[in-house]
């Protein structure tokens, strides 16, 4: 086969002088392939010739050429698409996102049924009537911190009444809704609960001056307090029944000649409180109304 | 070519040996001979065509003896050399390139024609491959005497 294009004439421009001679080239040398080219296209034919049968030759030929498909492109699989890549991303960060927030729920989840659990083992190791309630507000900065459950006067919870944790006392309600009730706290300057030593069984005061830790005071130097030792709320309180863990001493010193300065160190960690129980218990009226009297009591 | 396919469909049967049926391949010996005479592009179509026909007259495996015939053909054409062809003629050197070609014919088809088969590829090289290539190229023998005759006249 030969390919024969016009001479370039005394007119044609440099440019097209070029066209021409890479085009004869091109032609020259797909002319020298020719042979190549034909033999290809027949074997092209034969091949589509071949595959038009359908006897069990072809489909177990068909059956490896599938194979030998499969094998390669699993073999390429992991060079990406650069057009579905950005899609893919999208798709991918999405699916993060869901599963992120997923996790985060579980996490949750698992979480607060360990709180739960431990709460309602507690439940069911104390003796008390509680109702239960979720911490959904809390002040710590303040020099009078108080938390809001939702739990209310519909749960028969009411002012006075004791709130507790697995893990210890955490203060008094104060002023409740049908709903929510608000509680004063260990750390609030207000609260004052009576306390003793577990151990030397020394009666003390537990409050709080505003900052650092809560102390115990009243406590006279002579008293048997050593570090480590458990304060428990005492008989004397009116409010909190007997018994109840405060937290553990941790530092012993002395406030002047007469008393000690005793840091206690809280069992219940405020900061990451959420679930309490409230002591469906009021104090005590016939007690409370003796002791008014006898305060009034001219002396 | 056609003369060469209707005795190879009609009467090569007469000359079979072994066990497994091996008859010799005429076409593909004139095939060769076509091949060596006008070059790659005549050998292989001239193999496609008469594959294709042998296809028809055989009832089965459309392609497959088109595909073999026109790559058997296709390298036939490569001893295409005015200089040397007269001298491949008259000695064994057509033999040893029927031979050769044989052998290419014969692995592409039988190795597809037995696919899907219990048979394993070297039962296929040892029972019909080989065997078919060597009985051809014995054979080509003819068309060398047929030539050196001709030579000494």
């Amino acid at each position: 086969m030969v390919f024969d294009l016009p001479a370039a004439g005394r007119g044609d421009s440099a440019e097209t002088i070029i066209n021409k001679i890479i085009l004869k080239t091109l032609l020259a040398y797909l002319g020298n392939l020719k042979e190549y080219i034909t033999f290809s296209v027949i074997v092209l034919i034969s091949v589509i010739l071949i595959f038009q049968n359908d006897n069990i030759q072809i489909r177990f030929i068909r059956a490896i050429a599938v194979s030998v498909i499969g094998t390669v492109q699993s073999g390429f699989s992991f060079i990406p698409n650069i057009f579905e890549l950005e899609s893919e991303n999208k798709s991918l960060r999405e699916t993060n996102i869901t599963l992120a927030k997923d996790i985060s729920l579980l996490k949750e989840a698992k979480l607060e049924n360990l709180r739960l659990r431990q709460m309602l083992e507690f439940k069911q190791r104390a003796n008390y009537n509680v109702a239960t309630g979720k911490v959904i507000g809390k002040t710590l900065i303040q020099t009078r911190n108080n938390i809001t459950i939702n739990a209310g006067e519909n749960d028969s919870v009411y002012p006075g009444m004791p709130v507790i944790t697995d893990k210890g006392l955490v203060g008094k309600i104060v002023a409740s809704s049908p709903n929510f009730s608000i509680a004063q706290i260990l750390l609030n300057k207000d609260l004052r609960v009576s306390a003793k030593d577990q151990r030397s069984r020394v009666d003390g005061i537990i409050g709080w001056d505003g900052e650092g830790k809560i102390l115990m005071k009243n406590v006279s130097k002579s008293f048997d307090v050593i570090v480590g030792d458990v304060i428990i709320t005492s008989e004397y309180s009116n409010h909190f029944p007997a018994g109840l863990p405060i937290g553990y001493v941790a530092s012993v010193g002395t406030v002047d000649n007469l008393f000690k300065k005793i840091e206690i160190e809280t069992f219940v960690n405020f900061e990451v409180l959420e679930e309490v129980f409230v002591i469906k218990s009021l104090s005590d009226e016939e007690r409370k109304n003796l002791e008014k009297k006898f305060s009034q009591k001219p002396k | 070519m056609l003369a060469l396919i209707l005795v190879q469909k009609t009467l090569i049967w007469l000359i079979a040996v072994t066990n497994y049926d091996v008859t010799p391949d005429l076409v593909l010996i004139g095939l060769v001979y076509i091949g060596m005479k006008n070059g790659k592009t005549y050998g292989s179509i001239t193999g496609f065509l008469s594959g294709l026909t042998i296809d028809f007259i055989s009832f089965s495996f459309l392609g497959l003896m088109a595909l073999s015939k026109s790559s058997a053909g296709f390298i036939s054409g490569f001893f295409n050399d005015e200089r040397k062809i007269a001298r491949y003629l008259a000695g064994v050197g057509f033999i040893l390139i029927v031979l050769l070609c044989s052998l290419v014919n014969n692995i592409i088809y039988f190795t597809i024609y037995f696919q899907g088969s219990t048979l394993k590829l070297s039962d296929i090289m040892m029972r019909y491959v080989i065997p078919t290539a060597i009985y051809t190229a014995i054979f080509a023998v003819l068309p060398v005497i047929f030539e050196r005759r001709k030579r000494i006249r």
